[in-house]
């Protein structure tokens, strides 16, 4: 059983609002029985509700890198407060009585045992679980839908930029809300958050030379996406399997969200990983209408930085576990890694937890660049690409940081070079102005993850700030 | 590579954008444009392409692809381009920050940062609870809500801003003056003055400088903040006197508020000097409370000499109102004062009664008797007897003075007994509106009422907010004569009977069951947790006082239903033996609100001691 302390059981909640009920119920009193097994791997209890019968909840550690909650009471959130407060009275030292295992939680545990083991034998026999069949004259007919669908997009596309920006009104507005809504026909969830996207720019972008800069960049973007998919939809339609293309993002910008099943399947799985969490945060995507909760990470095996992205739906974000800044290192046997450019996205289904040491720090200081020249010229290959991902996260090492007589901050390499940190566009919160507050000497020699953004009316490339570590300690400036 | 001529030709195709690609063709400042790129072209591939681009915009063939196309290509070639052309430079050298290190860590995860950092820097409701609580937990210690703590200054909840002006910031120590007087505007609003408040509090000496600048060429809400802080200070003292003559009050206000807290010889002379001319209220309200005893004592003359100047009782409203505004502002400057020679004054009102009573609608002549109470002695007890027959609600100070000076039997003796003679001149209403007056002040001096705080236990979390009345303990009674209970018993005072109930009497124990169960609907908030208080100091046993609370929850009609259940019948219900489960269980449909969780926890402890 893992150690359970506060922390811990604030990291298993899915939200602050969770915990805090889970704490409420302890403090109230509301658990008529407290009871642990005999061999310690189990807690229950009973726990008052609204209704009539207590809801009677339990917390297994049976397998103790898969903890398993279980609860009779009817709340979608996993786990509910019931078994965290089991659990904070637990970790609050409470008295749990020694108990025989109840039976409904004995069979579940022997059910859960066979599946493992039935898991185990079709392992073992080498028979790769058969690939899931896909009915491909139903994918075909999708396919041919979401061709279809670009040309819409298109000719919606070529006709506003004939028509001008400047001739959209609130008339035209309310037209393209409609057609956001139709392209939901095509199966193209991915083009309908671009011209979403466009729509929320127009609707913001009151006349300023910057806002209709980042009009421009989104239609070139739609632009791209429509002819990169087109000829990928067409190419995967003359392929004989419909495969999809596990090298480049063009599938995600369509719409389609990666299975793990998937990715396992073209390979793209890491062994036996650790990561440490460099950055969080989590924002608002008005188009996509998700909050999206971002983690960046280092891969301290190859030094690569991974990001992690959890989408949250606004009609399922009470239900959906909200992500957290996450302060140790995460070991992971099975790493999922998406297609993408400079930060892949990851994912994983288990982790075991150990806590960050020295060394990871000296990692993190040695997957810094140290050439800003070599670094740049990384950022600007990726964002030349139409489809790239625009806010490249890098580590940089900084010989110092300093601020010019006109209040702008920068980060300068062992060889002069500067690179301009300023808060940038994509990201809501700004950072910059924490600098001063640090403590002496931590921006000499340290490094800094940044985030970049090509600023086009200026053209410029300048960089925020997200962390900045020196001697094995973060200072975290956005989460 | 010649980013001007690219970041031009960004400009023109947003124009197009912007215009629309229909007007593309021919339009000549792309044409303009045209001869360079292609000049460039003949040595870059990159160039070549985008004059071509501009080529087959400008100048459209005949059935080619449409224009908005070539437009969407044209800029999404050249962003591409103009990516690979970001500077980076910036536009100086670099130099140190000026570091203003704040002994701060980053140390709070997104899900205990995220919710503070949205309270402040949105509206809303609920937003100040959760930044004291976060302020009690230590949350500011995380630099990165020191930035949002300073622009709390700013927010349009007052009490935020004065939250942050008080607490947040100045618990960051003295560095805070620094980082604020670098972004002080001496001619701004309101946050500017609660900034200035934080420089002068948590600052010190060091930033006397600024407050002087501040005092003198502000706004004036920062002069008269600054000079809050430059009281005492001597090199301030000429400017202080100045700034006592200018022509905006408020500024004089402040002035004069500095020379009194000052202390200083010339300060108090301006003082003396704006009460003997024009400036006397001004002066008075400035002042007010924080003169010195030196100060006190010269107010208090003048004062006296100009009582005695008084010589007929005004004869209409106009001469009492010009009277009491001549006189009021000595009672506003001298609330705080006491000396033998103001109690002299106030008792030359009250010798005077005729003379001052219509002043300031009586209000001279109550000043006087409030401080004759507080501060008189034996010698005054006629004073307020003879006050008293003039007006009985005078016998209010009256007992109050009494009681103060004299032993319980002797007040009981003055108040009940030997005035008989007197009351009995007096007519039956003003006897009983004397007895009114009697119970007021009896209560005020046993029954204190107290806001208190009581942890939502039936929530699990919270606090809960009420006013209760603080019962005398049995010490207090001591100092009281025991007759008054009987006393209070005959003139029927619910209330102080409760307070006064003790053992062994069981006429009271009687009058407050009696009271209990025929108590008004709109009385029973406030009376039914005092009685029962005095049914317990009747020495009435806890089960037969259960037994009476359950059953006025529990009566047919009319039924006791309180929105909530104060801390005292709260207590009392977790008292319940088991027993009462099930009368407890079939009282709750009857109750909504808190009462009604409260009883739901009640009956889960019940059911848990069964």
């Amino acid at each position: 059983m893992p150690d359970i302390t506060t922390t811990y059981v604030d990291s298993l909640a899915p939200n602050s609002a969770a915990a805090k009920n889970g704490q409420n119920l302890v403090r109230k009193n509301s658990f008529a029985e407290l009871h642990r097994s005999e061999s310690g791997d189990l807690l229950f209890g009973q726990c008052a509700g609204s209704g009539k019968q207590p809801y009677s909840c339990s917390a297994d550690f049976i397998a103790p890198e898969k903890p398993v909650f279980r609860c009779s009471c009817p709340s979608r959130q996993f786990p509910c407060k019931h078994a965290l407060g089991l659990l904070y009275a637990y970790a609050e030292g409470r008295e749990f009585t020694v108990a025989d295992v109840p039976e409904d939680i004995s069979a579940k545990r022997e059910k859960a045992e066979k599946r493992e083991e039935n898991k185990a034998k079709q392992e073992e026999s080498g028979a790769e679980s058969k690939p899931k069949k896909v009915n491909k004259s139903a994918l075909r007919k999708k396919m041919l839908a979401q061709l279809e669908g670009l040309d819409q997009l298109e000719k919606l596309a070529l006709a506003l930029v004939r028509g001008g920006l400047a001739a959209v009104d609130a008339g035209r507005m309310k037209e393209l809300k409609g057609y956001v809504k139709e392209l939901g026909n095509y199966y193209l969830p991915g083009a309908q958050n671009e011209l979403r996207r466009l729509l929320i720019l127009l609707a913001e972008g009151e006349a300023s030379e910057e806002g209709y800069s980042y009009l421009m960049e989104q239609l070139t973007v739609i632009h791209a996406l429509i002819r990169k998919g087109r000829t990928h939809l067409n190419a995967r339609l003359e392929d004989p399997e419909l495969a999809l293309d596990p090298e480049s993002t063009i599938d995600e910008w369509l719409g389609h969200a990666w299975q793990l099943s998937e990715l396992k399947a073209f390979g793209r799985v890491k062994n036996d990983v650790e990561l440490i969490q460099l950055a969080f945060y989590s924002y608002n995507d008005l188009a996509r209408e998700e909050f999206v909760d971002e983690g960046y990470w280092l891969d301290l095996g190859s030094a690569d930085i991974h990001k992690t992205v959890s989408y949250r739906p606004y009609k399922a974000a009470k239900h959906m576990r909200e992500e957290d800044s996450f302060f140790d290192v995460a070991q992971i046997a099975s790493l999922y890694v998406y297609p993408g450019d400079m930060n892949t996205r990851v994912r994983y289904e288990e982790m075991a937890i150990r806590s960050a040491g020295a060394e990871d720090y000296l990692a993190i200081a040695g997957a810094a660049h140290r050439s800003y020249t070599d670094a740049v010229k990384k950022v600007k290959q990726q964002l030349k690409t139409p489809l790239g991902d625009k806010r490249p996260v890098l580590l940089l090492h900084a010989a110092s940081v300093g601020v010019t007589e006109s209040g702008e901050y920068a980060a300068t390499d062992s060889e002069g070079q500067s690179i301009v940190l300023e808060d940038i566009y994509p990201l809501a919160e700004g950072s910059v102005e924490l600098l001063p507050f640090l403590p002496e000497g931590v921006l000499r020699e340290c490094a800094l993850l940044v985030m970049f953004h090509h600023h086009p009316d200026n053209n410029r490339l300048i960089a925020q700030p997200l962390t900045v570590f020196k001697d094995g300690q973060a200072y975290r400036l956005l989460y | 590579m010649s980013t001007t001529l690219l970041q031009e030709l960004h400009q023109e195709t947003r124009r197009l954008y912007i215009a629309g690609s229909d007007l593309a063709a021919g339009d000549f400042r792309l044409k303009r444009l045209l001869p360079q790129f292609r000049q460039l072209g003949e040595r870059s591939a990159v160039f070549k392409r985008l004059g071509e681009g501009i080529a087959a915009l400008v100048e459209p063939a005949d059935a080619a692809e449409p224009s908005a196309v070539k437009l969407q290509e044209l800029a999404l070639l050249l962003e591409s381009v103009l990516y690979t052309q970001g500077a980076t430079a910036p536009d100086g050298e670099p130099g140190p920050i000026a570091a203003n290190p704040v002994n701060a860590g980053t140390t709070l995860s997104y899900r205990r940062l995220a919710p503070i950092r949205e309270a402040l820097t949105t509206t809303g409701g609920g937003r100040y609870e959760i930044v004291v609580e976060a302020f009690k937990e230590g949350a500011f210690q995380d630099l990165r809500l020191l930035p949002l703590a300073i622009r709390a200054l700013d927010d349009p909840y007052s009490e935020i801003a004065d939250y942050a002006a008080a607490t947040l910031l100045p618990s960051y120590g003295p560095g805070i003056a620094g980082l604020l007087a670098a972004q002080l505007d001496l001619q701004g609003g309101k946050s500017e003055v609660r900034k200035l408040k934080v420089i002068g509090a948590a600052g010190g000496s060091g930033w006397k400088e600024l407050l002087f600048t501040a005092a003198k060429e502000g706004k004036e809400a920062i002069r008269t903040t600054a000079m809050e802080f430059l009281a005492g200070d001597a090199e301030a003292l000429p400017h202080l006197l100045e700034w006592s003559r200018e022509s905006r009050s408020s500024i004089r206000k402040a002035a004069y508020a500095a020379l009194a807290a000052g202390g200083s010889q010339e300060g108090e002379d301006r003082i003396m000097e704006a009460f003997g001319g024009k400036d006397r209220e001004a002066a008075a309200e400035a002042v007010a409370g924080m003169v010195s005893t030196a100060l006190a004592d010269r107010l208090t003359t003048l004062f006296h000499q100009e009582l005695l100047k008084v010589e007929i009782t005004p004869k209409d409203a106009k001469e009492s109102e010009k009277l009491w505004s001549k006189l009021q502002p000595f009672i506003i400057a001298l609330r705080a004062s006491d000396s033998p020679e103001l109690l002299e004054a106030y008792r030359y009102v009250l010798r005077n009664f005729q003379l001052f009573a219509p002043v300031g609608s009586s209000s001279l002549v109550n000043r006087a008797a409030g401080y004759v109470e507080e501060n008189g002695t034996f010698e005054d007890l006629p004073i307020l007897q003879e006050l008293e027959l003039q007006h009985v609600v005078y016998a209010h100070q009256h007992f109050h003075l009494a009681r103060r000076l004299l032993a319980p039997a002797e007040l009981y003796q003055r108040f009940t007994g030997s005035q008989l003679d007197v009351l009995k001149s007096l007519g039956s209403k003003k006897k009983v509106h004397r007895e009114q007056v009697l119970l007021g002040a009896i209560e005020v001096l046993v029954l204190r009422r107290e806001w208190t705080q009581v942890e939502r236990i039936w929530e699990g979390s919270g606090l809960q907010h009420s006013a209760e009345y603080i019962m005398p303990s049995e010490e207090e009674l001591g100092t009281w004569d025991p007759r008054w209970l009987d006393w209070l018993l005959a003139r029927g005072s619910l209330k102080l009977v409760s307070a006064f109930a003790r053992p062994g009497q069981p006429k009271a124990q009687h009058f407050l069951l009696q009271h209990l169960n025929s108590l008004e609907q709109r009385d029973r908030n406030e009376m039914v947790p005092i009685l029962l208080q005095g049914l317990e100091r009747t020495g009435m046993p806890l089960d037969e006082r259960l037994e009476q609370l359950v059953l006025l929850l529990e009566q047919e009609k009319k039924y006791y239903r309180p929105y909530d259940f104060d801390r005292y019948l709260f207590g009392m219900l977790l008292e319940l033996p088991a027993s009462y489960a099930g009368r407890i269980e079939a009282l709750l449909p009857r109750y909504q609100y808190d009462a009604r969780k409260q009883l739901e926890y009640v009956l889960q402890q019940l059911k848990a001691k069964s």
